[in-house]
Parts: structure tokens; sequence; C-alpha cells
């Protein structure tokens, strides 16, 4: 019980630090750089990335442990309206689909969760940021019933979110070793 | 899986990136030679030369080569050899 609420606190303060990051520091600079891009969608959501490392990491428990997340993000930036059915779809759509994936692979005999006994793959890791990317975007989008340059707004930035977020956490490492 | 173990598998899948990216200072066969005394170093404090001969990360590698990468591993301080009186024994350090 206590593990899965370290695992809960740890992967929701997660995603909200990266909803942050995204929202308030990037979106800001993004607008500022690209004031001509139409877009609301960042073109750099880290919090894809936690998605997909909290799946990866935790399997299926992931999903209850970034709900609380999830869910706060969705609260402060909807307000009520986070209890509409269409945001409802989109929160459950966003803890879901990524250790979806992962099982879906293991099933079919590819499995990429991590063994203490064999080399992580980086790149296969990305590979499944990708399909759940293209997975929430396409769902989230039915849910809102968004336009087309959403969709390819929502890809770009989950996959940079992601490649960005792995380096970001890359160079947090090796500057707390560097510490030590 | 422990709290401290999902840190190292994440911190493995960054070493990975890192090798693709060219950002890494061991190579390919001394960074195998980490991981499996990292792994190996969770059970017992210190970390035996048969210990990480054996381990599935380092099986393939020859001999010659496993034991230059090994002396190369403690000159650059990721590894040193135990104070106590039998050899073969390593104490693994974080990395600088």
């Amino acid at each position: 019980m206590c593990k899965w609420a370290t695992e809960s606190f740890f992967a929701s303060l997660a995603y909200v630090v990266a909803s942050f990051l995204t929202f308030e520091v990037l979106m800001p600079l993004q607008n500022m750089f690209f004031p001509e891009y139409p877009s609301r969608a960042s073109l750099l959501f880290l919090p894809h990335g936690v998605r997909v490392l909290s799946a990866w990491l935790l399997g299926w428990r992931a999903i209850f442990a970034l709900l609380p997340g999830v869910f706060l993000v969705f609260a402060v930036l909807g307000g009520a309206d986070v209890f509409l059915q269409s945001r409802l779809m989109a929160i459950v759509i966003a803890v879901t689909t990524a250790p979806a994936v992962f099982y879906v692979l293991k099933w079919v005999g590819w499995d990429l969760f991590p063994r203490p006994d064999r080399k992580p793959c980086w790149i296969c890791v990305m590979g499944v940021g990708v399909i759940t990317s293209i997975l929430v975007s396409g769902l989230t989008n039915l849910a809102f019933n968004s336009a087309t340059a959403e969709y390819i707004a929502y890809l770009i930035g989950d996959i940079s979110g992601l490649f960005f977020l792995m380096l970001g956490l890359y160079f947090a490492f090796r500057f707390t070793d560097s510490r030590r | 899986m422990t709290e401290i173990s999902k840190l190292t598998e994440l911190r493995k899948l960054m070493q990975s990136m890192e090798r693709t990216l060219g950002l890494e200072k061991l190579s390919p066969v001394e960074r195998d030679i980490y991981y499996a005394a990292e792994e190996l170093s969770k059970a017992a404090q210190e970390v035996r030369t048969f210990g990480l001969i054996e381990h599935t990360l380092v099986q393939s590698v020859s001999r010659p080569t496993f034991f230059r990468a090994l002396k190369s591993l403690v000159e650059q301080g990721y590894l040193s050899q135990s104070g106590s009186a039998n050899r073969g024994r390593y104490i693994v350090h974080a990395p600088r």
C-alpha cells in the first residue's frame, strides 16, 4: 500500500511539474518566438514523456499512479469543465494508452518492460511514445472534436516532449553524479 | 521492483540513450561491466571478478578484453580494489 502511495506521489508530481513547465515556461516562449503559430497545442509537451516513462517503469500501475496528477492538471486548466464527459474521456485516454501499448507489444512478443538482466532500449521506448502519441492525439481529438492542425501539433509536441524529457533526465543524472 | 531499482532502470535507459547519441565516456565493454557491477553491488557491498565474468551482460566478452576494461574502470575511478586482503574484489563508485 505504501509502495503504491509512493509511486502515485512521484508519478503524479512528475506529471504536474512537467505540465507546469510546459504551460508556464515553454508555451509563453513558443508564443513569443512563433507568434503566427495558430494552434494552442504545445510543440514540446513534456507530460507525454512522463506518461510513457511511468508506463514503462510501472506497467498497469501507472494508470492509478498518474490519475491524481492528470486530474489535477485538467482541473487547473479547465476548472469545473473537468467533469464534462469529453474531459473525463481525455483523462482516461491520457492515463491508459501508454500502458496499453506496452502490454499489447508484450502480448505480441515484444516485451520492453525493464528487467535487471538486460539492457533497456531507449529507441524502442521512443517508438512506444510515437505509437501512444498517435493514439492519444487521435482519440483526444475525437473527444474534443478538434481540427487536423491540432492533431499534427499534438503529435509533434508529444514526440519532442518525450525526447527532451529523456535528455533532461540524462543531464540531471549526470549533474547529480558529478556532485557526489 | 523496489524504488531504488526503478531509478537504476531509468538510469540504464538514459545510459542507452547516451551510447546512441555519442555522449558517453566509457567503451561499450566498460559500460557493460559497470552495469553488471552496479547490479551485483545491490546484493553485496563488494563485487567479485568471478561474479562479473559470469554476469549475463559480460558473458560474451573475451577474458583479455574483460580484464583490460576492468583495469580501465579502476583507473577511471568507477571501481576500486577492495581494501580487504582478498584480491579480485571491487567496490562500485558512482560515475564522476
